[in-house]
């Protein structure tokens, strides 16, 4: 249990540095890494966006600093008692559990942002915390695992236990692959297209993990994919709708969000976006859709974003903006069933 | 020629008595209800003038008995000056007859009131009116008179040496009245003349029990105010005969000297100069016209000072305010004084309360209190000059929102108010008062308005540092608990500290 040994001692620390200023009859002062978009920077050796050199302030001494101040405090206690408890506490659980310690959040996006400055000041992911999103991912495969949550700790479980997939949370988050038959990680944005990849036995014929990711995938995902990257080598192809939010799932799982720079280890730089891209869209002739205002909007963002500078990225961002059309993965259907597996995702995978 | 019956007109005249209870609605005797509340009234002014011309704290005792048959016996006992015996008659027997004339603030003008009262008991139940009063000269006198009507005279019906322990009068009426439906405003009328004599201690009984207390609120009393010469812009056709009948000797220059405030032998010899007339004239043979003549000038010439303002007595700020916060529950309260200024020839004095309290309603304009030489108005105020004016003022500038109860006390004092009618429920429409009362109510609107602000502010102040305190103690604690401290350390003298430097800057 070193982890969390490293994670008590980490918030202890927090504690006495809050404390000790207020025993000498000082106001604590908090230095927190900036999270705004002009510090996170691309670090080379890590293959990742981290977060720049630029920090914030929060003095408990300024009356409009002194309330976060104070929820961040809470946040770390009840992170702290979490981990001597067992225990995990989704994002939602934790807004509403300030309410029982006095402690008030407007909404859930400002204990979520408090809880971000808790990784933040902490240099630890909130999962370290027992702290987990609202899961809507499932994956089913190929892979055995191997529990260390408390009660289950040794219990091996088959990832095909499941015709509907098993669902990705904190305990198969920290499970540890023991071993697998299969050949890549296969992550779809649709649960339509995950039920249809496993009813027509695709996982089988391409040798795949299949991960669904439900829209932008919730950390844990990201980190069981990296852990099925890094632990077994697989390959990870990424497959999501034709437009600029599908083309940003695949490119955050590999490069990282801005909203989590400062966290390490959830990057799979090496994974491979394979469609839909607008070269496919012409390609197969699929159905589509025009682009709207706020499509075409993100396009004009993502083109100026670091990430997208390679010359591959910038072709597909071209070629969405001359055709000015989208396409969703289902759109293959109107080929029949199973087009997109005995046609597309081969010609892509094979 | 037709055989029309010729109409023959007779002509006759009547007497001030006579004509006022014909137009009895004048002075405030129209109804039933009317009638009961101006019957006390007028005795309670009476009484209230004449502890002030004896330098007394006043004590009024009101007595009202009502038997079956609608009579009404009310009794008021005061320890004013007295009246002297051989004026008794005539005092309260003759209609336009008193002591009231001369130029200083008195509650009474007419001379009118308590006969009308006589008048209006005799007329409905026949019964005579009793009078026991004592001076520091005699032992006691009791009268019971009637008024002969016809001839506006008295009629004594029987007068008797009887002792009264103590200095003052007790007027006893017997009237036809509505006690019920005027107990209401009875009620108001001894609350607020309290208000507006804060010396004084009024009680009510009604049948054989204490109804009420009013005051006492102040033991200080007034300074006296001193009778005034008239100023010369307050001179009329009228005054001016009167005046130089009684001077008829005196030549122009020494008649004005004599008989006019702020007029002395320099001011005349200018005023005579400027206006071309001969001041050796003697005024007895002045022509009708001559008088007309003086009396425009003496109104329109500029160069006059202000009227004396030594015959007023406003009630003051402490004393005010001190009896609206004793009569009403209050939270804050203003007050503001504007003048002397005059208004032809007269001085004038016009005060205000502004408070605000749970007791007032809550509107966006305020509640108005109007008093009238230290007589709470109650009847006809939206005929008011006072009311119209509050009315046009915009409250809403000064932070005033329907959200806060509020009320404005008013208090205008004159050697003369402009009443509307005899009745003296109202103040007539008088530029002067107007301008003067427009720019108090603007002053205290201001007064309110930073009051409020900084109530306001402070109490944000309070609140930011509730809310400071309170996310402060739960970093001590919270944070102590991750440090695994066994004692959570006090943070009073630190948010102590911060919040007095903040309010030093």
């Amino acid at each position: 249990m070193h982890d969390t040994d490293r994670a008590l001692n980490t918030l202890k620390e927090l504690g006495e540095r809050i404390i000790q200023p207020i025993l000498d009859e000082n106001f604590p002062v908090l230095e927190i890494p900036d999270r705004k978009t002009d510090n996170i920077v691309f670090d080379e050796t890590l293959n990742q966006f981290v977060l720049g050199p630029s920090s914030v302030i929060r003095d408990s001494s300024n009356v409009k600093h002194v309330r976060s101040f104070a929820q961040l405090t809470w946040t770390a206690a009840f992170a702290k008692e979490l981990i001597e408890a067992a225990r995990t506490s989704s994002l939602r659980d934790l807004y509403y559990s300030s309410e029982a310690f006095g402690v008030k959040f407007r909404n859930q996006s400002e204990s979520d942002r408090i809880v971000t400055d808790l990784e933040c000041i902490t240099g630890l992911p909130r999962e370290g915390f027992g702290i987990y999103p609202e899961e809507h991912s499932s994956i089913y495969g190929k892979v055995r695992m191997k529990y260390i949550v408390p009660g289950y700790e040794g219990r091996e479980i088959d990832l095909t236990i499941s015709p509907d997939g098993l669902p990705i949370g904190p305990a198969l988050m920290t499970a540890e692959p023991v071993d697998s038959d299969a050949q890549i990680v296969l992550a779809v944005e649709s649960g339509g297209m995950f039920s249809r990849l496993i009813e027509t036995k695709a996982w089988d014929r391409f040798s795949a993990v299949l991960v669904q990711l439900g829209g932008q995938p919730p950390r844990a995902t990201r980190r069981l994919m990296r852990n099925l990257h890094t632990s077994l080598g697989l390959p990870v192809f990424i497959f999501t709708d034709g437009d600029p939010w599908g083309m940003h799932i695949a490119k955050v799982i590999m490069s990282g969000s801005a909203n989590a720079a400062h966290i390490r280890n959830l990057t799979i730089p090496s994974a491979k976006w394979i469609g839909v891209t607008p070269e496919d869209i012409s390609e197969y002739a699929l159905p589509t859709e025009s682009m709207n205002n706020q499509d075409l909007k993100r396009l004009e963002e993502l083109s100026r974003d670091v990430r997208y500078s390679g010359r591959e990225w910038q072709n597909h961002i071209r070629d969405f903006k001359r055709m000015r059309v989208k396409a969703e993965q289902q759109a293959f259907s109107r080929y029949g069933m199973d087009f997109v597996v005995d046609t597309y995702l081969s010609d892509k995978i094979l | 020629m037709s055989h029309q019956k010729s109409q023959t007109i007779t002509f006759e005249s009547i007497s001030p008595a006579e004509f006022f209870y014909r137009n009895r609605q004048m002075a405030g005797f129209g109804n039933p209800t009317q009638a009961v509340y101006s019957t006390v009234r007028e005795l309670v002014e009476n009484s209230l003038d004449s502890c002030e011309d004896a330098a007394s704290l006043p004590r009024i005792e009101i007595d009202i008995q009502d038997d079956t048959s609608d009579n009404i016996i009310i009794k008021v006992f005061d320890n004013g000056c007295g009246v002297p015996s051989d004026e008794i008659p005539n005092a309260f027997g003759r209609v336009l007859y008193g002591s009231k004339y001369s130029q200083r603030q008195k509650r009474g003008t007419f001379g009118l009131g308590v006969t009308m009262a006589i008048l209006y008991g005799q007329i409905t139940t026949d019964s005579p009116l009793i009078v026991h009063s004592k001076t520091p000269d005699s032992q006691g006198m009791l009268y019971q008179l009637l008024v002969d009507v016809e001839n506006n005279e008295p009629i004594v019906e029987r007068s008797e040496e009887l002792q009264r322990s103590e200095n003052g009068t007790t007027v006893t009426v017997t009237i036809k009245g509505d006690l019920k439906r005027a107990y209401d405003r009875l009620m108001d009328y001894l609350k607020l003349s309290v208000i507006s004599t804060p010396h004084a201690r009024i009680s009510l009984t009604i049948g054989d029990n204490v109804v009420n207390h009013f005051g006492r609120f102040s033991n200080t009393i007034p300074a006296p105010v001193i009778a005034s010469l008239p100023h010369p812009r307050a001179a009329d056709l009228e005054m001016l005969r009167r005046l130089t009948q009684k001077n008829s000797s005196k030549t122009l220059h020494d008649f004005l000297c004599d008989s006019f405030q702020r007029i002395g032998p320099k001011t005349t010899a200018r005023f005579l100069r400027f206006m071309n007339m001969n001041p050796h004239q003697i005024v007895g043979e002045m022509t009708r016209e001559d008088l007309t003549k003086l009396g425009t000038s003496l109104r329109s010439y500029d160069g006059f000072e202000k009227p004396d303002s030594g015959c007023l007595s406003p009630i003051g700020k402490q004393e005010f305010v001190r009896s609206v916060a004793s009569q009403f529950n209050t939270t804050l309260t203003h007050y503001s004084v504007r003048g002397p200024s005059e208004w032809q020839g007269n001085p004038f004095v016009i005060e205000a309360v502004l408070a605000t309290g749970d007791d007032f309603p809550r509107s966006d304009t305020p509640s108005l209190f109007r008093f009238a030489n230290r007589v709470p108005l109650l009847y006809d105020s939206s005929d008011d000059i006072l009311t119209r004016v509050m009315k046009r003022t915009r409250w809403a500038r000064y932070n005033l929102h329907t959200a806060v109860p509020v009320a404005l006390f008013v208090h205008v004092c004159s050697t003369r108010i402009p009443f509307k009618a005899a009745g003296k429920q109202s103040i007539a429409s008088v530029p002067e008062i107007e301008n003067e009362a427009q720019l108090l109510f603007k002053e205290l609107g201001r007064k309110l308005s930073k009051m409020t602000t900084k109530v306001q502010a402070s109490a944000r102040e309070i609140k930011k540092m509730r809310e400071f305190s309170k996310s402060f103690r739960q970093i001590v604690r919270f944070s102590a608990s991750l440090a695994e401290l066994e004692n959570v350390p006090s943070t009073e003298n630190l948010v102590q500290a911060l919040f007095e430097v903040d309010t030093d800057a």
